[in-house]
């Protein structure tokens, strides 16, 4: 882009290329000055601050008193925050064993020429363009004790249950709800990338005599690879941070049996821990980055 | 032959029934907004309202200020909307084709906080609305200002133009270079232009994330007046447990507009969507 940086430019054309540099420079400065001031306030400063509030006792109102990893000790320790994690490992883990599943299978039957195609995708993407809050409110409506849930059960004689209420099933429904907002996003996703496969391949597949499951397992498959760590990377992060469905379906009830991480930390937050709230943040970003590492290392090896 | 037809009739049948469990919520929930109290829990459900009843609607934009919340959504998300498509593209820009010192440096600063989980930085941001509302009482903690400023650019949405912009020939911008355009010229009436397509997938990105932000929009807001749309919704399906007409007249009002986008854009919207995530595996 500036060219002639070399010596033997006449004496002359300095100024031009010095100016033209410094142009060039100021505007590059000048075009990320926001991003970087933004960054810079409300990612870079916070995050420090965070990590040595979580080294203190602070309680938003008196000054933060160093208390080294205490936090960290007494977090770890504590029966609600370990609820919270066990919570949040059974979100993510039935969450990614059925949700991508889910998402795969719809993805293959939408991808043959099917003439209600683009009314499917639309129809398994709605709810996940919907906010958290909407399809919570929505699904605590359907799993209320007379709601449409138990309402059609009781049409085929099954016992109504009182969903949300009850310690054993309250996780497990907010889990039902989540999988059934989140995986029309994996169908897309899906559908895309295997429209993305080159025809040839399957035709090769065909001359060569494979079957269907041989085809799948020898040409779809490694095809889709890199998308399906790409989906359980976003899904295992996101399912880490569930909050909003637990705020408004059970607000961490019955018993702490939906407690999740986040909700811990925003817990520890009102009732001003703001120490223990910072901990639980380093946790979560501590695990979330192990889960990107693992990532790194999956595609590495498949490239 | 037969059996081809078979299959196809089933995977039609199976595909149907998936498409309307996900349908259905929305329109129960479309239908029990214009039912009457009495007839929300009927035995056996009735899925058309009989009578067909406004009453919720007018109880959700009297009694609790949805019409206010919708305001504020608008208010913010568009906002955030703008702001993120005129900064993040003249940020990409810069890092694209710009050479300045420290430029892959600050860029890879930039990168590293997207593995930032955004609850490390809640209550910090938060502290800083706090103080600055005791600063400056129109911004900060509980205003506009304070709902829009920690997202008004994502690095995120930076990264994803910076894509876009690479793919513009380098001999375009020399030549305008050579033609004395400044770098503000050359941004306006050719990187703006050429960028088109990427800045609306950035925008629908945006819109969504706005739209349906929660955790800092319940954190920041203290007064219902500047509650957004989702933080109103929960707060009333929180409390209102009985009357669920009402909540479900405010989860129209919080879904439709989004619903209404989506089916005009669906195309840009699927394929904006997707395409980040199947170029990023290829």
């Amino acid at each position: 882009m500036i060219q002639g940086r070399g010596a033997a430019r006449p004496a002359t054309a300095l100024p031009t290329t010095f100016r033209r540099r410094f142009k060039g420079a100021s505007a590059g400065y000048l075009l990320t000055a926001p991003a970087i001031v933004v960054s810079v306030v409300f990612l870079l400063i916070p995050m420090v601050v965070s990590a040595y509030w979580s080294l203190t006792h602070y309680n938003g109102i008196q000054a933060p008193e160093f208390v080294g990893l205490q936090n960290y000790q007494e977090v770890l320790s504590n029966p609600r925050f370990q609820r919270s994690f066990q919570n949040t490992v059974f979100f993510v883990v039935m969450g990614m064993s059925i949700g991508p599943l889910l998402g795969l299978g719809s993805a293959l039957l939408l991808n043959t020429r099917l003439r209600l195609r683009s009314f499917y995708r639309t129809a398994f993407f709605l709810p996940t363009m919907t906010s958290l809050v909407v399809v919570a409110t929505i699904w605590k409506f359907m799993y209320a004790d007379n709601g449409i849930i138990n309402s059609v059960a009781g049409l085929f004689g099954l016992p109504g249950h009182d969903w949300l209420n009850d310690p054993t099933t309250a996780l497990p429904a907010v889990v039902v709800s989540a999988i059934w907002q989140g995986f029309g996003f994996e169908t897309v996703v899906f559908l895309a990338a295997l429209q993305a496969v080159p025809r040839e391949h399957y035709e090769a597949a065909t001359v060569d005599g494979a079957g269907r499951w041989a085809t799948f397992r020898w040409i779809t498959l490694p095809a889709l690879r890199p998308t399906i760590v790409f989906v359980y990377v976003i899904g295992i992060i996101g399912s880490f941070q569930t909050f909003d469905q637990v705020f408004v379906m059970t607000n961490g009830g019955p018993i702490s049996a939906t407690r999740t991480v986040v909700f811990d930390l925003v817990d520890r937050f009102n009732k001003l821990d703001i120490g223990g709230a910072s901990a639980v943040a380093y946790i979560l970003l501590i695990v979330l980055a192990f889960v990107s590492y693992l990532q790194l290392r999956l595609g590495e090896r498949g490239d | 032959m037969r059996t081809r037809q078979r299959t196809r009739f089933s995977r039609n049948a199976f595909l149907l029934l998936a498409s309307f469990l996900m349908v259905a919520p929305f329109l129960w929930a479309l239908s029990t907004s214009f039912k009457l109290p009495g007839d929300v829990f009927a035995y056996p459900p009735r899925f058309l309202p009989d009578p067909f009843t406004l009453n919720s609607y007018i109880k959700v934009t009297t009694d609790i200020p949805f019409p206010r919340y919708l305001l504020n959504s608008v208010i913010v998300t568009t906002s955030i909307v703008l702001l993120n498509v005129v900064f993040a593209t003249a940020a990409a820009y810069a890092f694209a084709k710009l050479r300045f010192p420290g430029r892959d440096a600050i860029f890879f600063a930039l990168l590293l906080t997207l593995m930032v989980p955004p609850q490390v930085n809640l209550i910090p941001v938060y502290k800083i609305m706090v103080e600055l509302h005791k600063a400056i009482p129109a911004l900060g903690a509980d205003t506009y200002f304070g709902l829009i400023a920690p997202s008004a650019i994502s690095v995120f949405g930076i990264f994803l133009m910076r894509g876009f912009l690479r793919s513009i020939p380098d001999e375009i911008l020399e030549s305008a270079r050579m033609d004395g355009a400044s770098e503000w010229r050359i941004l306006r009436s050719i990187v703006f232009p050429l960028a088109l397509p990427g800045m609306a997938t950035l925008a629908i990105f945006t819109f969504l994330g706005a739209w349906n932000d929660f955790l800092w929009p319940l954190i920041v807001t203290s007064s219902d007046d500047m509650r957004t749309l989702p933080v109103g919704l929960a707060l009333l399906a929180r409390r209102n447990a009985s009357d669920w007409g009402t909540t479900m007249a405010g989860t129209i009002i919080t879904a439709a507009p989004l619903i209404i986008v989506f089916l005009l854009m669906q195309r840009r919207f699927i394929e904006g969507l997707t395409a980040g995530a199947v170029k990023d595996g290829a």
